[in-house]
Order: C-alpha cells, then structure tokens, then sequence
C-alpha cells in the first residue's frame, strides 16, 4: 500500500518531514452519519516518498455523543528542497443520509504544524451559502451549492467573490517528525 | 565513515480502562502494526486482556489496567507504529460479539502521554441483517483487523462509535537525534522542563 515514488539513500541529506497522525473525527455539525475526503497538498520544491497523500474516512454515525469519530491514519513521507509550499492538510466533510445520498457539509483545511512533535489541531469548517431560494430548497430537499474548484479550500486566490456559512470543525491529532533541518540553518 | 541508521523505540504503557455505557463483560485483544521497515526487538506485539465487568457506581468504568511493553528497531520512520484495540462483550445469548475496533499511533514524542481513543463497531448494511445479526450473535467484523491502520479502503464501511478506551504510553527513543531526526522543537532540548514530562532522552545535546 506504499507509494513509493522515490528511494531515497542516507547519503543525500535532503531535509525530510514525517507526518504522523489521525483525523479523529468532527464536531459541531447538524446531523450524524458523517464522512471525511482528505488530502495534502504541497508546493513544487516538495516530494512525496512514502504514503498515501490523499484519503476518505469511513462513514460514522455515533451511538450517544454528537461527535463523528474516524481515528483515519495519516503517515506521510516527505523530502524537499525548499520551506516554500509547507504542506497542507484540507478536508471536506460530507454527510450521507439513510437513503446513501450525499450532501456537503463543510470544507477546511489547516498548515501540517511547522515545528517536531505531537499537535492537537482543530480545523474550522465552512460551507458555500446559495440565495435564498437555495436556502429554502436545501432545508427541505438537502444539496446545495458545491465548490467547482476544489483548490480554493486551500488557495485564497478567488474567495472574495463566495458567501460562506460556518459548520462544525474537524479534529485531527498530528504528529511531526522533521529531519536535518538545523543542518540547513532552519529554526523551528 | 560506517555510522549506524538504526534507531530504536522503546514503548511501555497500559491498556488502562474503558466506557461502554450499554454493555458489560468486556475482554480486549490488542496488536501493534508497523511498516516495513519496522522489526520488534523485545516484547510482544498482540496479546489478550482479562473479562472485566462495569464499576457498580457512577463511573461505570471497565478497567483492566493491562500492560504493554514494546522495543521496535527501524530505519525510517515511516510505518510509524499503531496500537489497535478490539473489544469484545458477551451479548444476551452468550456468544462473543464485537462492542468496538480503535486505533491510535504510539506517540512520537518521548514522555508520558495518555490518550482517548474512540471505539466503533462496523454496521450492518441493512435492517434484515441487523436483525439476523443480533439472533445468531453473528456482527459484522473486519477480517482483518490490520486494514484500521491503513488509510485505503475504509471509504466504503460504516460504523457506528460507541465508547471510548483510555490508553497510556511512555515512549523512549534512541539515536533518533543522531540521525538528524527532531521530534522536539529545537530551543527545547537544550532547556530543562520542570514537569514530569522530560524530553531530556538521547542524553547528549551536541551541536
């Protein structure tokens, strides 16, 4: 189930990144049966040597508390060349109903945390709010508006032109393993 | 010029207790999966717990407070291991069914850490199979358990989350740093921590 692209030798001294960790699960949104598309993306200078970089949950519905718990591993292995591009985590949340449709429920996505060891990271999520027309339709019918790019979960390049609402946030425990840094002059 | 690319790590900790508010004689089978570049030195990587039955008061706890002692050696952190849990109940007809799966990565930082895993059981796909399961204690359970640490092919279950697992770790490593590798932000390793969580292992700060 390794990926690996590259084989890298001891003998090159790229500053490497492990990311190790969990998508917990989610909170704060307005129904259960809740399921997570993930991914990471880097800049250019990055490559990915072991790992899946991308991801979905399976479909949780919790018995007693509000919260949707995945405990999806995430272990990503990376070289690079440079500090531009940092990796990113993004999320979209779905909800899949009793009759296996599904509905988006929120996008987010947070910066893998720049310094070594375990984090605990909560990730706000928000989704595209329609006119009011697809307010009412989306009450009663479910759906609603869908992000033609998903790149713009993590880019800030056209997002002044959306209308956005607030949904629940997405709980991810992360682990960051960072190698031959300091030999580059990098503090972190 | 020949240096060692081995590091190793040391995991010490305890399947503490648990919270299954609907159910009760639970028993857990754990196992540790690694990568392929991982290989266990000392210690035993899948064990058994004892039945142990909810607390008569407020907490309705199970404990089995059941210990874990690991050593891994490996050259390459990824694969990073992961401990997962199965619990099991005896359900009103007295055969075994499963009440939870949970997974979680051994920390990677050294230290003491104690963490909250939730516990979820798959679903069955239908309300036939839901009843049929239930008469012949026959749930639906993944064949291998192995798949929950990985992150391909979990996209096509379901689950329902009920209860959670208290689980705690005391992680020492060796030679990490001397491989270049940091699980500690830089200005730490130099500084003493006054807590108990010291991340004063590897001994040597050289530069």
């Amino acid at each position: 189930m390794n990926t690996k692209c590259l084989h890298n030798v001891n003998s090159s001294k790229m500053a490497e990144v492990h990311i190790v960790g969990q998508i917990v699960g989610a909170s704060g949104f307005p129904d259960h049966s809740l399921f997570c598309k993930w991914g990471i993306n880097t800049g250019g200078a990055w490559k990915a040597l072991a790992g899946l970089r991308e991801g979905q949950t399976q479909v949780d519905t919790p018995q007693q508390h509000d919260a949707a718990y995945w405990a999806h591993p995430i272990d990503i292995h990376y070289a690079t060349k440079g500090l531009q591009g940092w990796p990113k985590i993004h999320f979209q949340v779905w909800h899949q109903d009793s009759f296996g449709r599904n509905e988006l429920y929120g996008y987010g996505f947070c910066h893998v945390p720049t310094t070594p060891g375990m984090h605990e990271i909560e990730c706000p999520t928000w989704r595209p709010s329609g006119s009011f027309k697809e307010q009412v339709s989306q009450y009663f019918l479910g759906g609603g508006p869908q992000l033609k790019n998903p790149d713009l979960i993590y880019s800030g390049a056209d997002r002044y032109r959306l209308h956005t609402i607030a949904m629940g946030s997405v709980h991810v425990r992360l682990g960051v393993i960072l190698r031959n840094f300091d030999k580059y002059g990098i503090e972190c | 010029m020949s240096q060692s690319s081995v590091f190793l790590l040391m995991v010490g900790g305890q399947i503490e207790s648990a919270e299954f508010p609907d159910f009760d004689d639970i028993y857990c089978k754990y196992c540790f999966t690694f990568g392929p570049d991982w290989l266990v030195t000392s210690g035993l990587d899948e064990g058994l717990t004892q039945v142990t039955k909810k607390s008569r008061d407020d907490r309705q706890q199970f404990v089995w407070n059941f210990p874990l002692d690991i050593t891994f050696k490996t050259t390459n952190p990824f694969g990073w291991p992961q401990l997962i849990v199965h619990a099991y109940g005896i359900d009103a007809f007295g055969t075994d069914v499963v009440r939870g799966y949970g997974v979680t990565h051994v920390p990677i930082t050294p230290g003491r850490h104690k963490i909250r895993i939730p516990m979820f059981v798959p679903e069955s796909s239908s309300q036939l199979q839901k009843l049929t399961a239930w008469i012949l204690g026959r749930r639906p359970e993944y064949v291998d358990v192995r798949v929950l640490a990985q992150g391909e092919g979990r996209e096509v279950t379901r689950v329902r989350s009920q209860g959670f697992l208290t689980v705690s770790f005391n992680v020492v490593m060796k030679d990490m740093k001397k491989l270049g590798y940091d699980v500690i932000p830089s200005e730490m390793s130099t500084s003493v921590i006054p807590e108990s969580v010291g991340p004063n292992s590897g001994g040597t700060t050289e530069t």
